[in-house]
């Protein structure tokens, strides 16, 4: 072949790699603009004044606009603290049961061998099939029986019922690839099954703990439906429903609003870019085993 | 039409440099095996002549063309993998088509080629299979079969037998060995075990850390290493390497307070320690005092049909000997060690061999 | 006489008299392990659920007591005029839903997926941008969007004007005839994360060697795309496909109402299976709440769900095996 036809492939091959590039970066650039756009839109429009929001909704927040009275109306008007708490008791709780109790149930089906093994690990994972909301009427009864409505215990309970298939199910996958021998080698020293549990088995389960309560927690932190028909009064409002009825509320005064959008945004996107990388590896971790 | 040829190759990533200016030329029809240890960059090598990693600097010409910038499947190479890379929602016939059918290659011909190829390795009743059903030295002979297919120039392998064990393996040297004979294509191997590189190779090229350290059909680099790195990579087991002093200029040395001892090198002007080495099948056992030197047995290794005595000599390692299956040779015996001067290496300070007067019979 | 049987060698230490040996763990730890998340499970899981079930077999009499109905509730909610009309209407909304979703957020996520695999620079950066949308409370995506969409706003309009597209504003969110696909939209644009995320895991773990060999094959990126790696994330798909039918007829409800609120305005317009719960269970201006209708209308949920997961085990699971790679 002569160099001419040669170095024509070369340049052939090396033009396909460059347009393929941009045609890359372009699409991926594009859609990471249409995702972030209104948040930022929010968050930017949060810190204007009415005029501002109305006039100049695209631009920064400068000189005439620039304001906080937005913040100023939702921190004063809405019980935002006691929203914010609300979640916040909610979520660690609802969180700590589902990962302890999470974790003991999976330890039991990965570890041992008993008779109803398999049946009560199919029982168990057969709530990610199935939605706890279909259940919502005969919840409501059982609260209403318990003396529970209007509590945080209510929520509590019914986020840890929620989320104890997903954790028992990654959990279980991953403790079955723990080697038996570092249990056994306990089991020699003369451990206690519940100390082997605690003592070795939970220190090398954390990574994916963590995978596993940043993956549950956000479902829990914005969820409407249950706060709205278990807990919807002032005292146990959580700050999803509550900055949807302060929506609701306060409709026109658009920096309030914005304002109140920005103060529910933050705390989970903080906790996200803290987290992030621990969200998707439990996200890619379970889609593969999946 | 198949010769090969590097050309002061380099790649780097980044500011990090793995292959500083290698030069090579293979022969059309030669088989190559390019070995050394892990991260010596014989597999980055292997992949840049496939074309699935860029070069950084230098030509490599296949065939007389020059072809840094083309694509792999446009190179006239074939390449089988460590993991077979096989197709898994594919069966056997589909694997060994694959590429021809997506060239959009006639039917009758790629039928044929299968077919040719199945018999060469005796995949003739697997075509349906899908490789989880394959045993893994039948999948490692799909992927062979796969890159037959594509008629090559040039065959690459990269270290295809490591996921075998160990009676396999031997196996499967053995039939890579027939299907050089039989296609007569170049093929360049790479494996980081040198009894691969010695059994299988026309030519072996030693790499470490980007560089090569020789080149040489495996009785050359057997019998006489360039370097001490050379010396004690080729052989199992490992080359003895005694520290030694010169008396002067010349080729006589001492080592662990033995008599002078002749070796049959050129000699060379240079300063520094030197290094005495010695293959543990060379060296003979004699009556204490009646050797070279005496040493005292710390393990015997009795494997029956040979015997490999390790003694405690120098600040080296281990001494080997390898004898024969019958030695009666006991931990604590004190035994003479008798070194045959045409046995002999020398190395300088900087690892270097001293030429041998003499070139082995067997290679001339 | 000594015993040569029991009498140790010299030397060996023998066991001090009357010490008891520990006996092997009983059982006990296995029921404390399981019994805590069980419990809680049954009770506020799996219970309601079947509680829900019974109760939509029953009627409700002015002085609260239940009368057994049979399937007369089913055939009332399907049949009769008062009701099957709304069930009907929010049944299609939720197929209509889950084809929008079909449709654009899968493709989309696949898409996205496949460009992130190929890992080009700033990818972590993309993928973490474009998961954002997917942690936001469904209200503040909802008005987000209502904001964003709104005719007071003007923010919608002044963009589609930079590219010339001023014209084609609509109040969508507004209108009977786009509600619904306005909203779908909505929600695929919180959601698409997800399936990008699933489907990028599975194209990573296709090994590095099988792209390569398909490269020397002669293949090029799209066409790998299509023959090599496609086929062998297909398991997946599926399960994004499943995931996307369960939470089209559950979740739904949390965008609908924060934005068109329980009516499924306009006009019912974006009115799902899931706003139909709630407003048959609470009650709103023009009914009264009904528990056994409720109950009904969450068990009819529950058996298309049933249904659509039994298609996707039966048929498609048993297709698309899983490769070992």
């Amino acid at each position: 072949m002569t160099d001419t036809a040669s170095s024509n492939r070369a340049r052939a091959s090396r033009a396909k790699g460059v347009s393929t590039r941009v045609a890359v970066h372009g699409v991926l650039a594009g859609y990471t603009l249409i995702a972030i756009f209104p948040v930022v839109l929010v968050i930017l429009n949060s810190f204007k004044n009415r005029r501002g929001i109305f006039t100049d909704p695209l631009g920064l927040p400068g000189e005439g606009t620039f304001s906080l009275e937005g913040y100023a109306t939702v921190l004063t008007q809405g019980d935002f603290a006691t929203y914010f708490s609300n979640s916040l008791i909610v979520t660690v709780t609802a969180l700590f049961l589902i990962l302890l109790l999470g974790a003991m149930a999976a330890h039991a089906l990965a570890e041992y061998r008993f008779r109803f093994n398999t049946l009560l690990g199919i029982y168990l994972i057969l709530g990610i099939m199935v939605p706890i909301r279909l259940g919502t009427v005969a919840i409501l009864e059982l609260m209403v029986d318990l003396n529970l409505v209007n509590t945080l215990l209510a929520l509590i309970l019914v986020y840890t019922a929620q989320g104890l298939p997903v954790a028992v199910f990654i959990l279980t996958e991953f403790m079955r690839t723990l080697s038996r021998d570092i249990k056994d080698c306990a089991r020699v020293d003369g451990l206690s099954e519940y100390r082997i549990f605690f003592e070795v088995v939970v220190p090398l389960i954390r990574p994916v703990l963590a995978t596993v309560a940043v993956f549950s927690m956000i479902p829990i932190w914005n969820d409407l439906w249950f706060p709205l028909i278990l807990a919807s009064g002032d005292a146990t409002k959580t700050v999803t429903l509550g900055v949807q009825q302060f929506i609701g509320q306060y409709t026109v005064n658009w920096s309030a609003v914005l304002a109140s959008l920005s103060i529910a945004i933050l705390p989970v996107l903080g906790l996200y870019a803290l987290f992030s990388r621990q969200l998707i590896a439990g996200i890619t971790s379970g889609a593969v085993k999946g | 039409m198949s010769e090969l040829t590097l050309q002061d190759v380099r790649k780097s990533y980044g500011e990090a440099k793995v292959i500083h200016g290698v030069d090579l030329q293979i022969k059309d029809g030669e088989f190559v095996v390019f070995v050394g240890p892990s991260g010596c960059g014989k597999s980055t090598l292997l992949r840049m002549i496939a074309g699935l990693e860029s070069i950084t600097g230098g030509d490599v010409v296949i065939g007389g063309e020059q072809v840094n910038d083309i694509a792999p499947a446009d190179r006239g190479i074939a390449m089988v993998f460590q993991s077979y890379a096989l197709y898994p929602h594919k069966d056997v016939y589909g694997n060994m088509a694959f590429a021809l059918r997506h060239a959009g290659e006639d039917k009758a011909v790629i039928e044929d080629r299968v077919r040719k190829a199945a018999d060469i390795l005796g995949l003739q009743d697997l075509l349906k299979r899908r490789p989880k059903e394959l045993s893994g030295g039948q999948r490692q002979r799909v992927a062979i079969g796969r890159a037959i297919v594509r008629d090559p120039e040039i065959f690459l392998f990269d270290e295809p037998l490591s996921n075998l064990d160990a009676a396999l393996r031997v196996q499967m040297r053995v039939e890579i060995l027939r299907l050089h004979q039989r296609l007569e294509t170049t093929m360049v191997y790479v494996t980081h075990d040198q009894v691969e590189a010695m059994t299988l190779a026309d030519r072996i090229v030693v790499l470490r850390d980007g560089r090569i350290e020789q080149v040489g059909t495996p009785l050359e680099l057997y019998h006489h290493p360039e370097n001490r790195f050379v010396a004690g990579f080729i052989g199992s087991p490992r080359m003895n390497f005694l520290a030694a002093e010169r008396s002067g200029d010349g080729t006589t040395v001492t080592t662990q307070g033995s008599a002078p001892i002749e070796v049959p090198v050129s000699p060379r002007d240079t300063q520094g320690p030197v290094t005495l080495g010695i293959r543990p099948e060379h060296v003979e056992l004699v009556a204490p005092g009646a050797g070279d030197l005496d040493a005292r047995v710390l393990v015997a290794e009795r494997l029956g049909g040979e015997t490999f005595l390790h003694f405690d000599l120098g600040d080296e390692g281990d001494f080997v000997v390898k004898t024969d299956g019958g030695a009666t040779h006991q931990s604590g015996d004190t035994v003479g060690l008798s070194f045959p001067p045409e046995a002999l290496h020398l190395f300088d300070a900087e690892g270097m061999a001293f030429a041998p007067r003499e070139r082995h019979a067997l290679i001339g | 006489m000594s015993d040569p049987k029991t009498d140790k060698p010299e030397g060996v230490p023998t066991r001090p008299a009357g010490r008891r040996k520990r006996r092997r763990a009983a059982g006990a730890h296995i029921f404390v392990f399981l019994a805590p998340a069980l419990l809680i499970y049954t009770v506020f899981s799996i219970y309601p659920l079947i509680e829900s079930l019974r109760l939509s077999l029953f009627d409700g009499l002015e002085d609260g007591t239940a009368v057994w109905a049979g399937l007369d509730n089913y055939a009332t909610l399907l049949f009769d005029p008062n009701w099957a009309t709304q069930f009907w209407r929010a049944f299609w909304n939720n197929l209509v839903l889950f084809f929008i979703h079909m449709v654009v957020q899968n493709p989309l996520g696949l898409l996205l997926a496949a460009l992130l695999s190929l890992a080009p620079r700033f990818g972590s950066a993309y993928r973490t941008l474009i998961f954002v949308p997917t942690l936001l409370s469904v209200v503040i995506v909802g008005f987000i969007w209502e904001l964003i969409l709104s005719p007071l706003w003007g923010v919608s309009e002044t963009l589609l004007g930079t590219i010339g597209l001023a014209w084609l504003y609509q109040p969508w969110l507004g209108l009977e005839s786009s509600a619904l696909a306005t909203v779908s939209l909505i929600s695929v644009w919180q959601y698409v994360g997800i399936p990008m995320m699933l489907i990028y895991a599975a194209l990573l773990s296709i090994p590095d060697e099988l792209i390569d060999a398909a490269r020397v094959d002669g293949l090029g990126g799209w066409s790998i795309f299509w023959k090599v790696k496609l086929p062998l994330i297909l398991p997946t798909l599926g399960i994004v496909a499943i995931l996307t039918y369960i939470g089209n007829f559950t979740v739904s409800f949390d965008l609908i109402y924060s934005i068109q609120g329980s009516l499924g305005a306009p006009n019912f317009s974006t009115d799902v299976m899931g706003t139909l719960l709630f407003r048959t269970f609470f009650g709103q201006q023009l009914q009264v709440g009904d528990t056994h209708m409720g109950a009904t209308i969450a068990s009819m949920m529950f058996f298309i769900i049933l249904v659509g997961v039994t298609i996707y085990l039966a048929l498609v699971q048993r297709r698309l095996q899983r490769y070992e790679m």
